[in-house]
């Protein structure tokens, strides 16, 4: 190729200098001719340095062997056999960002220490009727559930989240507070002695602050005061502090933390170990003063297999200041459309173990059966404790899910004359509960 | 001009030196062109239109019934065929014309068998396999069994979100012999005997949608063995992961080649497909991409060491399974829907039982 060229140059001279004299226009276009060829001729041998120092290189890569198969992405080779099933059978449609949901409800009672329910074999009714609305538009979530049941209609929470780049997430709102087993503290429907005491599935007015990290899951939570604005107000999901007769204290400035770290997480045996504690003050309408209360708790969630073990143990403590000849050993709480007094110090205890049977059937979705007990250590007065366990079991089959509870209890609210403050005739009481649900 | 030009695109001859063939995405079509429409267009003198689709029958119904048929050919999979074809919106398609092998070996017997449909030609076998890790696993599985024993070979499982593969899996490793799968299955007995099993392992299983899901899952670890679709793997290991496969009780399932009825163009569709379908087209085509071709004569022009990496291959066949894309046709809504059912029910006590 170097050779042709310069060849082809040397030809070219040649043939300039046999042409006749020429004139001055044709002298200065010769020497432009000249000036050109000189620079093609400098190119071509910058041309060919490089094209020597590419073969040398080339020369001295190792061969890259040939690939087996002559596909550049053989990801992409799809036939028709590793086609998605949605693409064959319609693809479920993407979930609208705000979705509704609820719930109605009916509940069968029968009370083995009530002549008149025995007489008339239980008595059954309507139970509830619940609405939800739960969404997320651009990582700020909504979740609001009213609930309206004969004795009172309530939003049980309402809260606003914002969820971070890392997955942690801010709520502000009524939520429920995080504090010792989450969610619930129990399997069953009547729940345990820990959500009648306010320890459990208790959803406050407040901020809240989680965060997942491997193993760790952190909880922080500052509540200014009870969710409805209005302490006398006895139509609560769960139990609060409430200003009632001769007590009028409020539950406010309340901090709760929660830290719990779980073994085996995302594998078929999760075990989960965690503290909580909470303090805050009550503040006394009457004296215009500011008591105090706390409250810490431990507990295990090991859910391995089909089995699920809950242990807790909660120490409590509300300090008011009532006025003179107004007890300081219980405090009164609010719920339900109703009122009752709690042992002002105590401890509590909940070992809850059940188990999710294994269906393949096409009708049942789900059969959990348990056994929950519950316990309220109460440390002041003369107060017998309080206990409650329930058997039970909740079947689901699409979107119906009851529970058959057989619970007994002593010296427990709601069962005869049963008090979470000063006991009552120490006797074991029963009772049948069947609630059907339709859940959307 | 506009009645000249009219006339031009109506005419016969220009129809007829066109084809339009459908077929899937990516490396896959590539491999056709590759393999044979190239070839056929040079050796037709026509042009091939290759376009791509997603599936299903719904297009060519539409086609079909408004006798406005714009596809020649479609690369179709043996689950749609079967319905397309009952529903009389295929062609038929006579054998007896179709190439004989090279050593004249006639075709009907040179094709694997089932692969000759009514109203379509099989092309190609992929295959649902095992894969593992071989750093990763100490005892490689031996057999399908081995895949559902958490016990004796511990770690995670990767399956597909899919009832299919995996029930023919699970009567399998509870016993049942490869041919009775689909009469077992067929049966309300038979279902619940294969989710029992499938039970037996639900709390070690990732579930994956898409073949790059299943890999992802070995790749990362997350699993010590999966299903997976055969040509995966061989991406994975040409990537340079030590990736195993086990074909013990491999499930295949074929892609066929059918003709759209009241086409424009049936014999040089005709023409195409049995092109398409000859020992050297498929031979070809299986120069890019690892699946297997359904004559058993393209399976001898390709090289040894390849070979035993097909799903086709004689001692990898040993112990498949045909997918019954017919039974799969009639019951994959039924199953389906209780598969995402029994999936939804958690094995473990749920955090939070209705409130």
């Amino acid at each position: 190729m170097a050779t042709v060229s310069r060849c082809t140059a040397a030809v070219a001279l040649l043939m300039l200098a046999f042409i006749p004299a020429p004139s001055r226009s044709e002298v200065d276009e010769v020497a432009r001719l000249q000036q050109q060829l000189e620079a093609l001729q400098q190119r071509l041998e910058v041309l060919e340095r490089r094209l020597d120092t590419e073969r040398r290189r080339s020369a001295a890569r190792p061969e890259v062997p040939e690939p087996r198969f002559e596909t550049e992405r053989l990801d992409e080779a799809v036939t028709g056999a590793e086609r998605l099933e949605e693409a064959r059978i319609g693809a479920a449609p993407e979930p609208p960002p705000i979705r509704f949901g609820g719930a109605l409800r009916f509940n069968h009672s029968f009370r083995e220490d009530v002549r008149d329910s025995r007489t008339r074999r239980g008595d059954s009714g309507f139970d509830l009727f619940r609405l939800n609305v739960d969404g997320e538009i651009r990582d700020i979530i909504l979740s609001a559930e009213y609930r309206y049941t004969p004795d009172m209609d309530v939003i049980r929470h309402g809260w606003i989240g914002y969820r971070f780049g890392d997955e942690s997430m801010i709520k502000l709102g009524i939520h429920r507070v995080p504090f010792g087993l989450l969610p619930f503290a129990s399997h069953n429907f009547w729940d345990g002695v820990p959500f009648y005491a306010g320890f459990s599935d208790n959803h406050d007015l407040g901020i809240a602050y989680e965060r997942s990290d491997g193993p760790w899951d952190f909880h922080l939570a500052f509540y200014k005061n009870e969710e409805l604005g209005n302490a006398g107000r006895l139509a609560r999901y769960a139990p609060d502090v409430v200003r009632k007769d001769d007590q009028q204290n409020e539950d406010i400035n309340r901090f709760n933390a929660r830290v719990a770290y779980t073994i085996g997480r995302d594998t078929g045996c999760e075990n989960e170990f965690g503290i909580s504690g909470q303090r805050g003050d009550l503040v006394n309408a009457i004296t215009d003063s500011r008591g105090s209360h706390w409250a810490a708790a431990g507990h295990v969630d090991s859910r391995c297999g089909r089995w699920n073990l809950q242990l807790q143990g909660i120490r409590y403590d509300y300090d008011p200041d009532n006025p003179a000849g107004v007890s300081n050993d219980t405090i009164r709480l609010g719920a339900f459309g109703t009122s009752f007094d709690l042992a002002a110090r105590g401890k509590l205890a909940a070992a809850n173990l059940a188990y999710n049977f294994d269906l393949t059937g096409r009708w049942l979705d789900q059969l959990v059966c348990y056994n929950n007990y519950s316990r309220l250590f109460k440390d002041v007065g003369d107060g017998q404790d309080s206990e409650l366990n329930t058997v039970g079991c909740g079947a689901g089959a699409g979107p119906l899910f009851a529970y058959v509870d057989l619970i007994f209890a002593r010296n427990m609210l709601f069962f005869g004359e049963g008090s979470l403050a000063d006991g009552s005739d120490d006797r074991w009481r029963g009772r049948l509960n069947i609630n059907l649900g339709y859940y959307w | 001009m506009l009645l000249c030009t009219t006339a031009l695109l109506l005419s016969p001859a220009f129809a007829a030196d066109r084809l339009t063939v459908v077929s899937w995405g990516g490396a896959y079509v590539k491999s056709q062109m590759l393999g044979f429409i190239l070839p056929f267009e040079e050796a037709a003198g026509i042009t091939v239109d290759v376009l791509e689709y997603n599936g299903g029958i719904k297009e060519v119904r539409s086609q079909v019934r408004s006798w406005n048929v714009r596809w020649d050919v479609v690369d179709m999979e043996l689950f749609d065929a079967g319905r397309a074809c009952r529903e009389g919106l295929l062609l038929p398609f006579d054998h007896d014309t179709l190439p004989p092998a090279p050593d004249g070996t006639p075709a009907g017997q040179d094709f694997l068998d089932g692969s000759l449909l009514p109203c379509g030609i099989g092309n190609v076998v992929a295959a649902t396999v095992v894969a593992y890790d071989q750093d990763r696993i100490d005892r490689p599985p031996r057999s399908v069994e081995d895949f559902f024993d958490v016990q004796g070979f511990p770690g995670r499982r990767g399956l597909r979100r899919s009832p299919k593969v995996n029930l023919e899996w699970a009567l399998i490793a509870d016993g049942v012999a490869r041919e009775d799968v689909y009469r077992v299955l067929d049966t309300e007995e038979g279902v619940e005997r294969a989710f029992r099993v499938l039970n037996r392992i639900k709390p070690w299983v990732d579930w994956w949608r898409s073949g790059e899901e299943a890999i992802r899952l070995l790749e990362t670890g997350r699993v010590s063995m999966t299903s997976v679709f055969n040509g995966r793997v061989f991406d994975a290991v040409q990537r340079g992961e030590n990736f195993a496969i086990l074909w013990d009780h491999q499930v295949w399932f074929m892609d066929v080649w059918v003709m759209p009825r009241n086409g424009r163009r049936p014999e040089l569709a005709a023409d195409f497909i049995r092109f398409a379908t000859s020992t050297e087209s498929l031979a070809r085509q299986m120069r890019y991409i690892p699946y297997g071709p359904v004559r058993r004569s393209s399976l001898e022009r390709i090289d040894p060491e390849i070979r035993r990496q097909l799903p086709t291959a004689e001692e990898n066949m040993a112990t498949a399974i045909e997918g019954d894309a017919e039974w799969w046709a009639a019951n994959l809504d039924r199953l389906k829907e209780r598969f995402e059912r029994w999936l939804e029910r958690p094995v473990m006590v749920p955090r939070a039982l209705p409130n």
